[in-house]
């Protein structure tokens, strides 16, 4: 399991989140900003994640590092 | 002391670009201060991660001044000639801009609609270029004719007044254009769309424009006759002219480089990566301008507050920290993170229509004309010349 977190503040709406990674992320019908869909999916959708997270243009998504009990 | 030029695309030296100067800029260990075409001195930052930063900090570095202004005459001097224009807002207002934008352009949901009319589009303008005779104007018949049908049929510009784009559209990108030149160029699109507004405004119909007046409607801060006029017009100016010029030239880079064109008709369903591959290898060669907003620095280098910033998108995409190989043009490739459709909160607000139509085209041409060639050698090929929109100005091809 990974952990991922949006900032919907800064969101631009640029769909390549929802692009990359559809199972993760969605949009607003209403204004396009990102909707977390699973904010711990599994493991196998870590490549696509991380491929978000880079090529998010406003840089509003994070991967968590894993919780201290798991380390 | 004066200083170097800014290197600038110089198709008849290196047709697929950046200049090579570019190759020992970006690995130098400081940056280069540079006189850019309008005047203005500028720090240029020419390396992969120096790019990233610098467009993806919007509260360091401001785009106030206008995107394009270290090339683009018209934006010499503090007023912008495109009042209310969005892409050189920052932070929230720039957000809220785009929020009403983004529904519209980049919803997957409204994207899945857009696809059946773009092929539409496509599909009509292949069998119309196959009934003409060769050799055949592709840019103007083709690659310009499809975006300017995709555009204006999202936003609901009827056939009649398409050319009131065209026309502003060689205005706004064409260098030497001066403030006063382009306010008189923009006016009747800017008149044209603001009559359109209120039109849509009485009678809403099913287009992006009446979709953007429905859903501002219900905000805090709905949008103004004015900002709908400045956006539709933005959308359609950028919306036909950039796809169709990285259309047209990519088409010579597909042609030109060995191999590639054969390998996208062999297997068609590489539309899209050729398509993104493309953007990376080809997009924004005029690269884009950001001025400090405090104190900071780049790669060690200070940089006072008020200080322009050039950022050479196209040559940070040849930086081998994105790809080893990445002055290689590779139809197969997956071209990840790149900067051809900028980066940071002002990206290409366009960018998955671009998509659309690009895959969409690139893959009819490879199905339906496979025997596409240029009709001209590339040494021979017209580049538009003073135009910040890079590609030839025309391209005869046969099949």
């Amino acid at each position: 399991m990974i952990r991922v977190a949006t900032d919907r503040d800064r969101c631009i709406g640029s769909g390549m989140c929802v692009l990359i990674a559809p199972a993760v992320f969605d949009q607003d019908p209403d204004d396009a900003v990102v909707v977390l869909l699973d904010e711990s999916p599994p493991e196998t959708a870590r490549p696509a994640v991380e491929q978000a997270v880079d090529r998010c243009p406003a840089a509003v998504i994070r991967l968590l590092p894993e919780p201290a009990d798991r380390v | 002391m004066s200083l170097p030029a800014l290197p600038l695309p110089d198709e008849d030296r290196q047709p697929f670009g950046p200049p090579p100067e570019y190759a020992a800029l970006r690995t130098a260990p400081r940056l280069t201060r540079v006189t850019c075409p309008t005047g203005l001195d500028a720090w240029l930052v020419s390396d992969y991660a120096g790019v990233r930063e610098v467009l993806g900090d919007g509260r360091r570095f401001s785009t106030r001044p206008g995107q394009a202004a270290h090339v683009l005459a018209a934006f010499r001097g503090p007023d912008s000639p495109v009042e209310g224009g969005f892409s050189q807002l920052d932070g929230p207002e720039h957000i809220r801009i785009r929020r009403n934008f983004a529904p519209q352009v980049s919803n997957p949901r409204r994207l899945a609609e857009l696809q059946p009319l773009v092929e539409q589009i496509t599909d009509e303008a292949v069998t119309r270029m196959l009934g003409s005779p060769q050799p055949f104007p592709l840019h103007s018949q083709f690659s310009t004719a499809i975006t300017t049908a995709v555009i204006a049929e999202l936003i609901g510009v009827p056939p009649d007044r398409r050319h009131l784009l065209h026309e502003a559209a060689t205005a706004l990108f064409t260098t030497s254009t001066t403030p006063d030149g382009l306010r008189r160029a923009l006016e009747p699109l800017w008149a044209y769309l603001y009559e359109l507004v209120a039109t849509r405004r009485a009678r809403p119909g099913d287009d992006v424009l009446s979709r953007m007046i429905e859903h501002s409607a219900d905000s805090e801060r709905p949008l103004t006759d004015a900002e709908l006029t400045q956006m539709n017009g933005a959308l359609l100016i950028a919306g036909f002219d950039t796809t169709a010029s990285m259309l047209t030239y990519g088409l010579v880079c597909l042609l030109n480089t060995p191999g590639q064109w054969a390998k996208l008709c062999a297997r068609p369903e590489l539309a899209a990566s050729a398509a993104e591959e493309l953007v990376r290898y080809l997009g924004v060669g005029i690269g884009l301008l950001r001025q400090a907003t405090e104190d900071t620095a780049i790669h060690g280098q200070p940089i006072r507050a008020g200080d322009y910033v050039v950022v050479a998108v196209q040559s940070g995409n040849r930086d081998t920290a994105l790809h080893p190989d990445a002055d290689r043009f590779d139809v197969t490739r997956r071209p990840g993170a790149h900067l051809g459709f900028g980066h940071g909160a002002h990206a290409c607000v366009g960018q998955q229509i671009a998509r659309i139509e690009l895959t969409t085209v690139l893959r009819a041409l490879a199905e339906r004309v496979p025997t596409l060639r240029i009709e001209v050698p590339l040494h021979e090929i017209e580049w538009k010349r003073d135009s910040v929109v890079r590609g030839p100005a025309e391209l005869p091809v046969a099949w």
